[in-house]
């Protein structure tokens, strides 16, 4: 999976997530300051992630934009 | 739906009533959780940030006062949590419940030593995540609760949970009686988690300021402090509960809120309220359901009454597990 593929997907989760439009979320995107999403939020994206991308990923992962997502999925699709 | 009150997790470890006792640091000692354990019950052991020996010898009063199955609650956020765990699987504790972070980086080993898993969770997809990741049952607690919490109702929280996931769900957040352990089992719970309840118990070493506190409280005298900058944590109301959240107030107005700050005013306030009942200092966590609680009365007595109750409520024959 390409890197753009795994943005997207990933794009696609915060977007349905937080009801944003597309050009909302970037790589740069920070998810508690320009989302406004909570910690409760935060499970519910790590959850869905590891879902769509067949990952486990931990609880307490330190995430903070879009881009600390994409590299976690990346981290664990090579693991 | 038929109401299973006879989980086999429950029944694996030789309990009488399908309830268990709510991790509660300094309040939660060996001599009450082997009390409730004792009864029929689950007993807990709080942990909080304690050191590994610290838990070990709560463990040994556990051990020298039962010899029923008992759990031990921890704080996954401690830094000795890489001690506590050793304590417990050194000491061979049944059931261990955690709260605040992740168990999944210590579930094989905690697993491979048989000790049972449950994870305190506030929202269906951290119980999800859990069941993913192979805990043995979650905790589902409302924000009724005291001590810290999340922001969803036991109400709601519970069935949703209940229908995410397919290992056992025990509900916990105000539930102080056998209208509430009902409640708990239409909602599809396989068991009720009580703190508050448990804190009037004659066996509880917390100190008589602190019972007094609960059995005087009416349903409107707990606060939520941290509502603001995060740490959210229900309290009986007092002058530093109050201050608290006034200070929270004037914290956010300022151009960078010091949350570290507010934390400091924190600490070290549990234990002045449980161990030195400070009614002006300490902060008296307990839960929405204080106004209910009205007596002092043993262990043994809260876990029979309220399963009597509870099973005549539910229609079945109060029988225990």
């Amino acid at each position: 999976m390409t890197d753009t593929e795994i943005f997207d997907k990933v794009k696609e989760i915060l977007v349905d997530q937080f009801d944003l439009e597309e050009n909302e979320v970037s790589l740069t995107t920070d998810l508690t300051n320009d989302i406004d999403a909570d910690s409760l939020d935060l499970f519910e994206v790590l959850n869905r992630v590891e879902d769509d991308f067949d990952i486990k990923l931990a609880v307490a992962e330190d995430i903070k934009t879009t881009q600390d997502l994409v590299d976690k999925v990346k981290a664990q699709l090579a693991a | 739906m038929a109401v299973i009150v006879n989980n086999p997790l429950f029944k694996k470890l030789g309990m009488k009533y399908p309830i268990v006792e709510g991790g509660m640091t300094w309040a939660g000692t060996g001599a009450l959780a082997a009390a409730i354990s004792e009864a029929g019950g689950l007993g807990f052991i709080g942990t909080g940030y304690w050191h590994g020996e610290d838990v070990r010898r709560e463990i040994k009063r556990v051990k020298s006062l039962t010899d029923k199955p008992f759990g031990v609650n921890v704080m996954l956020l401690s830094r000795h949590i890489r001690e506590v765990f050793d304590v417990i699987i050194e000491e061979g504790v049944a059931v261990v419940a955690t709260g605040a972070g992740d168990p999944s980086p210590f579930l094989a080993e905690l697993h491979a030593a048989g000790i049972i898993v449950m994870p305190v969770v506030p929202s269906v997809s951290l119980a999800q995540m859990m069941e993913k990741k192979g805990v043995d049952a979650v905790i589902a607690e409302g924000m009724e609760s005291g001590g810290h919490i999340g922001m969803l109702t036991t109400m709601t929280l519970v069935p949703q949970v209940v229908d995410a996931v397919n290992i056992p769900v025990i509900a916990a957040g105000g539930i102080g009686d056998g209208r509430g352990v009902a409640a708990a089992f239409m909602l599809g719970a396989a068991g009720a988690q009580m703190g508050t309840r448990f804190l009037t118990a004659t066996e509880s070493e917390i100190h008589p300021n602190f019972k007094a506190k609960i059995i005087k409280a009416k349903d409107i005298d707990t606060i939520v402090t941290g509502n603001i900058l995060g740490n959210r944590a229900r309290v009986l109301k007092n002058k530093m509960a109050k201050n608290f959240v006034k200070n929270e107030v004037n914290e956010l107005q300022k151009e960078k809120p010091d949350a570290a700050a507010m934390e400091k005013l924190e600490s070290g306030t549990l234990r002045r309220a449980v161990q030195e009942g400070d009614k002006d200092g300490g902060a008296f966590m307990a839960g929405q359901i204080s106004g209910l609680i009205k007596d002092e009365k043993p262990a043994a007595d809260i876990l029979s009454d309220i399963w009597t109750q509870a099973t005549d409520l539910m229609g079945i024959d109060n029988t225990t597990l």
